[in-house]
Formats: C-alpha cells, sequence, structure tokens
C-alpha cells in the first residue's frame, strides 16, 4: 500500500532547513528593497513576518529562530533609522519587541500545527493498516469454499460470502437485511429455542440444517454457528458457516438402503438354508424307513414264503431289494452331498500326501487281487478342512480305480502339477476307460452319469461333491480325458 | 437260560416295531419287550401313568429309542430320564434312521450309552437288533431295581 505524501511536510535535512531560512529572508529583503526603491514603505514589516512564517512552517523551530534573528538584524540594518546602521534606536524597542514576540507566536503555532498534524497522520495511518487488514480477512472470508454468513440476535443476516451465495442462489444485496430462517426456510432438528438456548450458553452450536436454495430445491447442510458477544457479554452477533453435504446424506441413505436390503437377503437365505436343512434332516429320517420296511418285509417274504413263490416271484423279490439298497446308497450320499454346503469348515494345515496315503488304504479293498500301479508324486500341504478334502481325494481316487477295472494294466498317476503363487494344482490321472470330452461340462452336475450302471455303479454325486468341496475351498476342478484313453482330473487350491 | 432284562422299545412306526420284534424274536428276546408308540407313552411307562398305572414296580433293563417320534420327541425322553435322579441308571440306546450328527452330538451330549443308525439292508438290521438285545439284556448287567427274569 502507498502511503500518502503528506502536503506539508517537513524537508528533512538540517542543511536544507537552515538554508530554507537564509533564502527567505534574503528573498524577503530583496523584496522589501524592491519595494523601498519604488517608494512603497511599510510591507516590509510583514514580509519578514511571512519569511520567518513560511521558514518555521517548513523547516521547524531552529531555522526560525535563525530567520528570525536575521530578520530583525536586516530590518534593523536597512528598514530603520538611521539607514545602513545596526544602531537602534530607544524607540525602536517597542517595535522590536511586538515584532519578535509576533515571530515567536507564529513558530510556536507552526510547532503545535505540526505536532498535531503529526498525530492526525500517524492515527490515519494506523486506520488505514486496521482497515486493510480488515479487508484482507473480508475478502479471504469472501473466497472460502464454505458459505458464511453472519447475522444479529434477530436473525437478520448482516454478512454474506461468495460461498453462501454459490450455495443458496442469493447475492449478497439480495440477502443482506433478510431474515435468515424466512429466506431460507430452515428446519431444525431441535425446537429451534433449545438451539438458541445450548448457543447462548457454550457459544457455539453445530448441527445438520434443512434449507431451501433460491431456487426451491432443497439441500442439507452441516452448519456451525460461533456466537460473539459485546464487552458485556451480550449476545452480539451469530457466525454461521456451513457446507453442503446434501450428496453425502444421499450416499449415506444409499448406502443405508444397501445394508438394509443385504440384511433383509441375508435373513432370507438364512431362513432357506434352515428349510433346506430341515429339508435334508426329513430326508434323512423319513426317507430311509420305508425303504428299510421294503428291504425288511421283503426279506422275510424270500425268508418265510420262498417255497409260495416259483422262480420268477423270486427274481421280482431280488429286484425290489436291489432297487430299495440303490435307493438307500442315493439317500446317503445325497445327504453327504448336501452336507458338504451346510457343514461349516475347518481349516487347517493338511498334508496332501499324508491324506492320499490315507485314501490309498482305504481303497485297498477294491483293488486287491488287481495289479494297479500306483504313481504318486511329491505332493503339496494345504491350508483346508481335512475331512472335506479327504471325501474328495476319496471320490477322486475311488473313480480312478473304478474306472481302470477293465484294464490289465491299470495305472494311477496322483501329483501336483505346478506350484503357483497363488495356489496349487493337484491332478489324479488314470488310463481307464476315460469319457468323452463332449459331455466334459456334464462330468460334475449332481446326478450326471457318463455310464451305464450295469457297466460301472454309481449314484452320479461323487464328482459333484468333489467340485462342491474345492469351491468351497475357492478353487476349480476341471477334467480331460478321451475314450478308452483314461482321464485326468485337476483341482486347484488358492494359497491362504 | 440267561436272565432277560426288560426292554421297552420307544417306536411309533409300527412296521418298524415288527421288523425289530421279528429280529428280537429270532433270538427269543421278544417277551420282555414293551412297545411304547410315542414319547409321552414311554414317559408314562417309566413314571406308571396312563395305562401303565398299574404296571410291576421296575424298571426296564434297556430302552431302545427312536429320535422321531410324535408328541414328545426321543432327545426330550432322554433329556427327562438323564435328568431324573431315579431313572438316570436306565441304559438307552438311541435307535434312529436318521446318520445326522446333530442328533448323535445331541444325544452323547444328553448321556446316552448308545446310539445305533438302523441299517437299511435287513440282514444287517437283524444283526444290530439282535446284538443289541443280547447285550442289553442278557449280557451287560442292570442297573439295581431293573427287571430281569430268569
Amino acid at each position: 500500500m502507498t502511503r500518502e505524501k503528506p502536503i506539508l511536510s517537513r524537508i528533512p535535512s538540517p542543511v536544507q532547513r537552515y538554508g530554507l531560512a537564509l533564502l527567505s529572508v534574503a528573498i524577503a529583503l530583496g523584496m522589501g528593497l524592491f519595494l523601498l526603491q519604488h517608494d512603497v514603505q511599510g510591507v516590509e514589516f510583514p514580509i519578514f513576518l511571512i519569511a520567518i512564517a513560511l521558514t518555521a512552517w517548513y523547516a521547524g523551530v531552529g531555522p526560525s529562530i535563525v530567520a528570525l534573528v536575521l530578520a530583525a538584524l536586516a530590518f534593523n540594518y536597512y528598514f530603520t533609522e538611521p539607514y545602513y546602521s545596526f544602531y537602534m534606536t530607544r524607540v525602536d524597542i517597542p517595535y522590536y519587541s511586538v515584532f519578535i514576540l509576533f515571530a515567536l507566536l507564529i513558530t510556536w503555532f507552526a510547532a503545535v500545527r505540526r505536532r498535531a498534524e503529526r498525530n492526525l497522520m500517524e492515527s490515519r495511518d494506523e486506520l488505514q493498516r486496521q482497515l486493510a487488514v480488515g479487508k484482507q480477512q473480508a475478502s479471504l472470508l469472501d473466497i472460502t469454499h464454505d458459505s458464511i454468513l453472519v447475522r444479529d440476535t434477530e436473525g437478520v443476516i448482516t454478512y454474506w460470502n461468495h460461498g453462501a451465495e454459490e450455495l443458496y442462489g442469493w447475492t449478497a444485496e439480495q440477502a443482506i437485511g433478510k431474515n435468515t430462517q424466512e429466506l431460507m426456510r430452515t428446519v431444525f432438528p431441535a425446537p429451534f429455542e433449545q438451539i438458541q438456548a445450548e448457543l447462548f450458553r457454550n457459544g457455539r452450536w453445530e448441527g445438520e440444517l434443512t434449507k431451501r436454495k433460491a431456487d426451491e430445491r432443497p439441500v442439507t447442510v452441516s452448519s456451525r454457528w460461533s456466537l460473539q458477544r459485546d464487552d458485556n457479554q451480550n449476545p452480539l452477533a451469530i457466525l454461521q458457516s456451513e457446507n453442503d453435504i446434501t450428496e453425502r446424506k444421499r450416499r449415506e441413505e444409499e448406502i443405508r438402503g444397501l445394508n438394509q436390503q443385504l440384511g433383509k437377503r441375508s435373513t432370507e437365505l438364512e431362513g432357506v438354508n434352515k428349510e433346506l436343512e430341515a429339508f435334508a434332516y426329513s430326508v434323512s429320517h423319513d426317507l430311509r424307513a420305508p425303504l428299510r420296511h421294503m428291504v425288511g418285509y421283503t426279506e422275510l417274504l424270500q425268508k418265510n414264503s420262498a417255497s409260495m413263490l416259483d422262480d420268477k416271484g423270486r427274481r421280482y423279490t431280488v429286484m425290489v431289494l436291489e432297487a430299495a439298497k440303490r435307493m438307500g446308497t442315493l439317500i446317503d450320499d445325497l445327504l453327504a452331498f448336501s452336507r458338504i454346503s451346510r457343514a461349516e469348515t475347518r481349516e487347517t494345515m493338511v498334508s496332501l500326501e499324508q491324506l492320499v496315503r490315507e485314501v490309498q488304504s482305504e481303497v485297498w479293498q477294491e483293488t486287491e487281487g488287481r495289479n494297479v500301479t500306483w504313481k504318486i508324486g511329491a505332493l503339496p500341504d494345504l491350508y483346508g478342512d481335512r475331512s472335506m478334502i479327504k471325501l474328495a481325494m476319496v471320490n477322486l481316487i475311488s473313480n480312478a480305480v473304478k474306472f481302470t477295472r477293465t484294464r490289465s494294466e491299470p495305472e494311477i498317476e496322483i501329483g501336483c502339477v505346478e506350484k503357483r503363487k497363488d495356489g496349487v494344482v493337484v491332478f489324479v490321472r488314470d488310463n481307464g476307460v476315460g469319457f468323452d470330452m463332449k459331455y466334459v461340462n456334464k462330468l460334475f452336475g449332481v446326478f450326471q452319469r457318463l455310464h451305464r450302471t450295469e457297466e460301472f455303479e454309481g449314484t452320479g454325486i461323487g464328482l459333484a461333491t468333489v467340485q462342491r468341496i474345492i469351491h468351497r475351498h475357492g478353487g476349480n476342478v476341471w477334467a480331460e480325458g478321451q475314450v478308452g484313453a483314461g482321464a485326468t482330473f485337476y483341482l486347484s487350491l488358492p494359497k491362504p | 437260560m440267561a436272565t432277560i432284562g426288560r426292554i421297552l422299545l420307544v417306536e411309533d412306526d409300527p412296521k418298524d416295531v415288527e421288523l425289530t420284534m421279528t429280529a428280537l424274536e429270532e433270538y427269543n428276546l421278544s417277551n420282555e419287550v414293551v412297545v411304547a408308540s410315542d414319547g409321552e407313552e414311554a414317559l408314562d411307562y417309566l413314571y406308571y401313568r396312563g395305562k401303565f398305572q398299574r404296571r410291576s414296580g421296575e424298571n426296564p433293563a434297556v430302552l431302545l429309542l427312536d429320535l422321531k417320534l410324535p408328541k414328545v420327541d426321543g432327545l426330550e425322553v432322554l433329556k427327562t430320564i438323564k435328568s431324573d435322579a431315579k431313572l438316570n441308571m436306565i441304559p438307552v440306546v438311541v435307535l434312529t434312521s436318521s446318520r445326522e450328527e446333530r442328533d448323535m452330538v445331541s444325544s452323547y451330549r444328553l448321556g446316552v450309552n448308545a446310539y445305533v443308525v438302523k441299517p437299511v439292508d435287513f440282514h444287517e438290521f437283524v444283526n444290530a437288533i439282535k446284538e443289541l438285545g443280547v447285550f442289553w439284556a442278557i449280557i451287560n448287567e442292570p442297573p439295581p431295581g431293573s427287571v430281569k427274569k430268569k
């Protein structure tokens, strides 16, 4: 900020100030002599006074005393009798006294005036400085993103920043002087009196308000109020700083809605799961009983009434028994399958190598008398539910055993394809009857079978069980095969 | 001839009752079998209530208990028996169609003495019943206060 140069500034350099004293007296003397030459008399006195006054004004007290002395001497020498002599008559003394008195008076006035002026200047400068700071603060307040408004205790708006204009749509000119609540139709989260009481008690309040913009659209703001008090602690004004949280509120609402939906879904799912469990439970209890009765009574028939049956009748009873037993196996498999989804997994580190050895000894009976060649490679440790993974391996390995039954030199290979960063891929390969890749997508479906029951027994649940177990562990299963040339089943398990 | 303990068979399905009885008959164990067709009747028998008000005053040597029963189910019967000081010594064998793990866990938690899943195969079923009957009614020495006939 440039400071205005005062019109009556004092000459700073002492040489110039005393020079001014000499110069002004010299000019006054010259003018006096000049006027004397033209017979104008009696003006030299005021001319000298003017010279002294000017010196006092511009050069200060010191130079004005010098000017006074010089003027007195010059006056004495040139303008009082005897002329051109410093001789002073008695008559001249009052005359000189008045002159000196007058000159001193002027000097004194000039000094007082100057001091007053200097004080004035200083306070004006201070005022200007304060004004500048205030202006800067006001403009900072104005450019902030938050909307800021000031209102008096009656609610009348006294300040309205640019942010407020942007948010609400009224300009400062339109808003100032209006009542905030009426202008924006504020909806408070609590009775206004209560909020006002809190503000007066704590000096601040914050909360969420809903208002209407100039274009009538509603807006939700987070509002912070600060109370300004006067020297007697009486409430004076309230500064409200606000920012738009409409979008945030909307998103929160959306998230809440989604969460609610999710909650509902999971409750539904829980219900379905419970139903499924009840269903499985009922199947487990109720479906098996009639089967047992069928088998029981048929066997009693065979045993007690065999003599009354002819060959055909005896064959029929055998068929009934076979069918019932098959259904029993189906129910058991189906229940085991559904249990995989219902049961909770208990995950631990599982040594696949040990697990495969266990499974091998379990299928030993089926391989007895057959010349099965086992090729078991290095197998990794896995993280998962041991009993489930074992069930999967039992299914895969007994499948391999089953489908190599027709081979004279059956070969079963179990190994680990690759150790990847994100998990392992294990395979079970056999040189059995294989399958047509055309049907590969049917392989893992429930009750899907690619062989007739007379050829290879089974319920069609084994591979579905394997798939479900591996899926529950976050892995994948797939198969490759060729009719008459064996099959390979792969399973991938992710690293924990 | 060894002494035969009284068997209380709690079974709602008459076919199951018949088949069980048939199995027991083969080993001459059926004479001392009392059948209760639901949980309430079983408790009536044990507490001398209803139609068993006037029965002879001793506890059975063993209880063969089905789980899925009308009115009062098997687990409730088991719970009542095992929490009554006068009855909790009676050996209880759960004989059920279900292989549900939670039934088994609940039963053992309530203090069942044995848990048998009825096999679908009749031979196995007969064998199981026979072995149960022979073990609990003949071999096992029942707790004091049980009916055991010479």
